[in-house]
């Protein structure tokens, strides 16, 4: 009998073993966007659909989210696995010490413009003059404005502005109480033309010379100790959806509509992928893989920010904190 | 606790509330970026007091200015509706149907209707204050009983006068509760207003906090727009007992509550 349980035992090992080698199960990887689904997000979509996540033994679950701000706050306190968020405002929030850091910067230029419908004449900086703008106080872009307006030459007491939330900003332009907003060009850009029936004038922060990185990948620093291995192949996962609808944006956008048909206007969220997929390098990582920011980049980010975005000199922290290349392909 | 007064009490639960809370953060290490330390909240509230007051005095004036519309148009409404069945048929659903209508939802419109002003704001404290105002005059009105409108009657009193010395004062008391729900609605609604379109204002000033991570600011401006609320609402106290001091409800039992 004793011979005859061993057998047993051994037969069960045996089971055991391979079927954990057949059917590996998967790890299931809660993704928050930074704000309702839009073309910039299409390259995920693209990648769930293609299968990528799952060959690397990924569960993507794809959650839409309201602000950076937000989505920084449930990725710090666990609530998602990885935030898709505006990596300048997390430099913020962990120089406030919050316990997260971003493991993959995609937009590594700032999408930061002002946006204006073509009616209102505002081809140049200068352009501004007399005008009002529309923002929205604490978001990403605001804090920055006045590096902008160094950069290019302006004061603040020569426009008007007026401040109120996304909806607002852009009610306000259309609505006419606003000549111009500011907004990041792969997503008010992109949906100001069919809202205002003609086409927008955009002026970028980044053509001023001003550094930013901006989404990227946010993971709370006990994550990235605890599951690197989950998260290494969600990163090789994700690069390789963002590499795949470089080359065909226009699949990007039907995995998507056919995932989040609420994102509205197909051709709208085209322009949105394409516009962002001019961002993802600079000058130091052109031709590298997407999400490998520069050194330099982060550190000119937190140089911006100590200077203009209200983060204190003391909490700067050096780049290390706040971005690691580790986990990525 | 004998000796304690009745206006210490919330007092002494909040203290302990806020001392509990303190322990939570600073001996089992709640994380401060999901929840502050109240006596950072303290310092914030002492350091940005200016700040804070001046932000207040817009919120302020804006849920005064809605709540004074709220007042003067609830009482038409509901005197319409309580003499006028034809007119109560057409008005009363629609009004409950305009109440369900999530404000937040509506208001970004607000700045497109009326621009960047005081007055989407004052429009959106009016919007959330003007039904309860509404419903507790009804009750009151209707609450009065037919012997008392059948003296009035008897002794030749007009229409007019019949509402002006029966009618009223016996639904004072309806009235002025709903008119206390009403002034707290009213904070709500201007800092909903606040929320989505303004340069100025507690609900800035908390949209400013949030996106910048300064839980202590935010916090402090939570507590000023909650006093503004607790203020307002003894105001409407205090005129409620100066005007029916004859209630019940303005007795005072002092076997009940020693």
């Amino acid at each position: 009998m004793k011979t005859f349980e061993r057998w047993l035992l051994a037969l069960g090992l045996a089971l055991l073993c391979a079927g954990s080698a057949q059917a590996q199960p998967k790890d299931k990887v809660v993704m928050m966007l930074n704000w309702f689904v839009y073309g910039e997000h299409a390259p995920f979509f693209l990648g769930k659909e293609r299968g990528y996540f799952e060959q690397e033994g990924i569960d993507l679950q794809i959650q839409e989210g309201r602000g950076s701000a937000a989505t920084i706050q449930a990725a710090a306190a666990g609530s998602v696995d990885v935030g898709y968020a505006d990596v300048g405002v997390m430099m913020r929030a962990v120089a406030r010490g919050t316990p997260v850091k971003s493991i993959g910067v995609l937009l590594q230029q700032t999408p930061a413009a002002v946006i204006s419908p073509a009616d209102r004449n505002i081809k140049t900086p200068q352009d501004l003059i007399g005008k009002t703008i529309a923002i929205t106080p604490g978001d990403a872009l605001t804090p920055i404005f006045p590096l902008f307006l160094s950069k290019v030459g302006l004061k603040e007491s020569q426009f008007k502005t007026v401040s109120g939330d996304a909806q607002t900003k852009m009610n306000a332009v259309v609505g006419r109480q606003a000549d111009a907003l500011l907004g990041f060009v792969t997503e008010q850009g992109a949906r100001m033309p069919a809202l205002v029936n003609q086409p927008v004038n955009i002026l970028r922060f980044s053509d001023s010379g001003l550094t930013l990185v901006s989404l990227g990948m946010v993971v709370r620093n006990e994550t990235i100790k605890n599951k690197a291995e989950v998260l290494r192949r969600y990163m090789r996962a994700a690069t390789r959806s963002v590499e795949e609808a470089m080359k065909d944006p226009d699949a990007a956008i039907a995995a998507m509509m056919k995932a989040a048909p609420q994102a509205g206007q197909p051709d709208a969220q085209l322009v949105s992928l394409k516009l962002s997929q001019q961002l993802y390098f600079t000058k130091e990582t052109q031709g590298k893989r997407p999400f490998r920011a520069a050194p330099a980049t982060i550190e000119e980010s937190l140089n911006v920010l100590v200077t203009y975005g209200g983060m204190e000199a003391s909490t700067r922290g050096k780049a290390d904190d706040y971005f690691t290349a580790e986990l990525l392909p | 606790m004998k000796s304690l007064g009745p206006a210490l009490r919330p007092i002494l639960l909040a203290v302990m509330i806020v001392v509990a809370w303190q322990l939570a953060t600073s001996v089992f290490g709640l994380p401060t970026y999901l929840v502050p330390e109240p006596l950072k909240v303290l310092k914030e509230l002492v350091n940005q007091w200016p700040r804070l007051l001046s932000e207040s005095a817009v919120t302020t004036a804006a849920a005064l200015g809605g709540f004074a519309l709220a007042v003067v148009i609830g009482l038409l409404l509901a005197v319409l509706i309580v003499y006028s069945k034809t007119i109560e048929s057409y008005l009363y659903p629609l009004l409950v149907f305009s109440q369900s209508v999530p404000k937040i939802a509506i208001a970004p419109l607000f700045v497109v209707w009326f621009g960047f002003g005081i007055f989407p704001k004052v429009v959106s404290a009016f919007l959330l204050a003007v039904f309860p105002v509404v419903v507790s005059t009804v009750t009151g009105l209707k609450s009065v009983e037919p012997e008392m409108i059948d003296l009035a009657r008897s002794s030749r009193a007009g229409r007019l006068r019949t509402f002006w010395y029966v009618l009223l004062p016996h639904s004072l008391p309806h009235i002025f509760s709903g008119m206390k729900v009403a002034i707290t609605l009213a904070v709500v609604g201007a800092v909903v207003g606040e929320f989505v379109g303004a340069n100025s204002g507690i609900g800035y000033l908390l949209q400013v906090a949030n996106g910048n991570f300064d839980l202590p600011l935010m916090f402090a401006a939570l507590v000023v727009l909650s006093t503004i609320g607790v203020l307002l609402f003894a105001l409407i106290e205090l005129a409620e007992r100066l005007l029916v001091p004859w209630h019940a409800s303005q007795r005072q039992d002092y076997t009940a509550t020693a």
